[in-house]
């Protein structure tokens, strides 16, 4: 009987299947996981907290890999993350898998967050609507719990140029990106969330640049940040899945909820380089920081960054 | 509970009216002294004041009525649930679901007004004593223990509804039945985190008048 509803109507509808799939998967920006450097073999931890200049909360993320596989915490196992007065557990799912996000409240007098894998089978099914202290099932803590690791932030970002609202009109000029220097020790990166509108359509997405030396100064192509849909090797650098979940949770945060919980990996309909493009630039200044020694390697990074937003107006959008 | 006082006020005010006005009434009422049994099958719909999302479920409802006089009869009923499924969910413990199978007692009044014509509308509330089993079961990843967990409590709350009735003759009858049940401070004492559970049911039944 399958085969029946398979030979008539069937194989229109997989072509069209196949024709539609293909004209998704065109329109998408590549999606794939790419958190950089976790390894193969062995125990990895992930961590990342960023500082907005404006924000009275980090956004923080992490995640633990074994053997280069995401090791999903259950039964009640979850991060805490914690500073002298502040305590948050992270119950959000992250952008890839096995990665937990959430907001803790902070200061800039705060220096360091301490990230621990907790047992609490009561606290963190707190969103749930029955009695979680009556019903429930606790399998005890798994392996992972007691491990840690230490966030260390670096000082605060100042940007002193460009000025917000600096109008680009082609991919080929140059932002001349200035900040207060912070000295040695520390790394920079810029990353972007771009919107663009041609009138029709809108496409948004992030982008990542890395900068050489916390010295002050970095010239940046605008080409780093607007692409043409056309060219099969653009200059730009689509932002990483460990970035992009700590950019969105930035983004939710400045703009109280009110933007698109995709609005990073949104479908590209708008060709930015032809299009008009609101260009956020978010300058982090990012310090590694410790784990624990249980852990075969890992990533743990705090941040602080500041925020300016420019703008991209191709010569036909300005008539 | 001042809701419970509330009601048990008002049940004893009517009862009082009603005798006074059984011992004041010169007119001959026919009714007076009859009874009714009705058994109801309910669709039901509950709700525990959460972010639960239960599916609709099944109930059945048997009712004793014993009629003052032609407007105004006692209700006696019980009610029992099927075992009513919340949604499966996955959060950052284990995927898990709720599930409730509740039975109440339920006293109080039912007014009605019977029109010339074989219909009649009737409404009924009063309070209610039930038993709930809550049971929830949740299961985590490979090589970790899921299972099954319940807990049950008893409580009072209190019911209304409203219905209409046609009589296809004049013992028997079928109804429909719109009715809303509350059972107040579900796993009070129990538990850090009691609710109350709404049951909003629509029902049909069939009755005898004798």
């Amino acid at each position: 009987m399958q085969t029946k509803f398979m030979s008539s109507g069937g194989a229109l509808c997989r072509a069209g299947t196949i024709i539609f799939t293909f004209l998704l998967a065109a329109c998408d920006i590549n999606g794939d996981d790419n958190l950089p450097a976790v390894p193969d073999l062995g125990l990895f931890m992930f961590v990342e907290a960023d500082h907005h200049e404006t924000e009275d909360t980090a956004q923080i993320s992490a995640a633990v890999f074994r053997d280069g596989q995401p090791v999903n915490l259950v039964g009640g196992d979850v991060f805490e993350a914690r500073t002298a007065t502040e305590r948050i557990l992270l119950k959000v799912r992250g952008e890839f898998d096995g990665s937990y996000a959430s907001s803790l409240p902070v200061d800039t007098s705060v220096q360091d967050v301490f990230i621990n894998v907790v047992h609490e089978p009561v606290e963190a099914r707190e969103d749930r609507w029955y009695p979680i202290d009556l019903l429930n099932i606790d399998p005890g803590p798994g392996e992972l719990v007691g491990k840690s690791a230490t966030v260390n932030f670096p000082p605060a970002v100042t940007i002193t140029g460009p000025a917000t609202d600096t109008v680009y009109t082609t991919i080929d000029e140059n932002i001349d990106l200035t900040w207060v220097a912070g000295g040695e020790g520390d790394t920079m990166r810029v990353l972007s969330a771009v919107e663009c509108k041609d009138g029709l359509a809108t496409s948004s997405y992030g982008t990542e640049v890395d900068i050489a030396a916390d010295d002050g100064l970095e010239t940046i192509g605008m080409d780093k940040f607007i692409y043409d849909q056309n060219d099969d090797s653009p200059a730009v650098n689509f932002i990483s899945d460990a970035a992009l979940v700590l950019l969105q949770e930035l983004l939710n945060k400045l703009s109280a909820g009110n933007i698109d919980p995709d609005f990073l990996v949104k479908q590209a309909e708008a060709n930015p380089v032809e299009s008009a493009c609101e260009i956020r630039l978010f300058l982090q200044r990012r310090r590694d920081g410790q784990f624990d020694v249980t852990f075969d390697s890992g990533q743990v990074i705090g941040s602080r960054s500041a925020e300016v937003v420019v703008n991209y107006l191709p010569p036909v959008q300005s008539n | 509970m001042s809701i419970l006082k509330q009601l048990f006020i008002f049940l004893f005010v009517l009862w009082m009216a009603e005798v006074t006005y059984a011992e004041g009434s010169p007119v001959e009422d026919t009714s007076v002294n009859s009874m009714q049994l009705d058994v109801n099958l309910m669709l039901t719909k509950m709700e525990a004041g959460g972010n639960d999302e239960f599916h609709s479920g099944k109930a059945i409802a048997v009712h004793y009525n014993y009629y003052f006089n032609n407007w105004l009869a006692a209700d006696i009923g019980l009610v029992t649930t099927a075992k009513t499924l919340d949604q499966d969910r996955t959060d950052v413990v284990g995927t898990y679901r709720a599930s409730i199978q509740t039975s109440s007692v339920l006293l109080g009044i039912k007014p009605r007004y019977r029109f010339s014509a074989p219909y009649e509308i009737y409404g009924r509330m009063g309070l209610l004593y039930w038993q709930t089993e809550l049971e929830v079961e949740e299961y985590f990843a490979e090589g970790i223990p899921g299972g099954i967990i319940s807990a049950t409590d008893k409580g009072t709350g209190y019911y209304a509804s409203i219905g209409g009735a046609h009589y296809v003759t004049e013992n028997v009858i079928v109804q429909l039945e719109l009715r809303h049940m509350k059972q107040l401070d579900v796993f009070q004492g129990q538990s850090d985190f009691p609710f109350d559970l709404t049951i909003n049911a629509l029902s049909i039944g069939v009755g005898y008048r004798f």
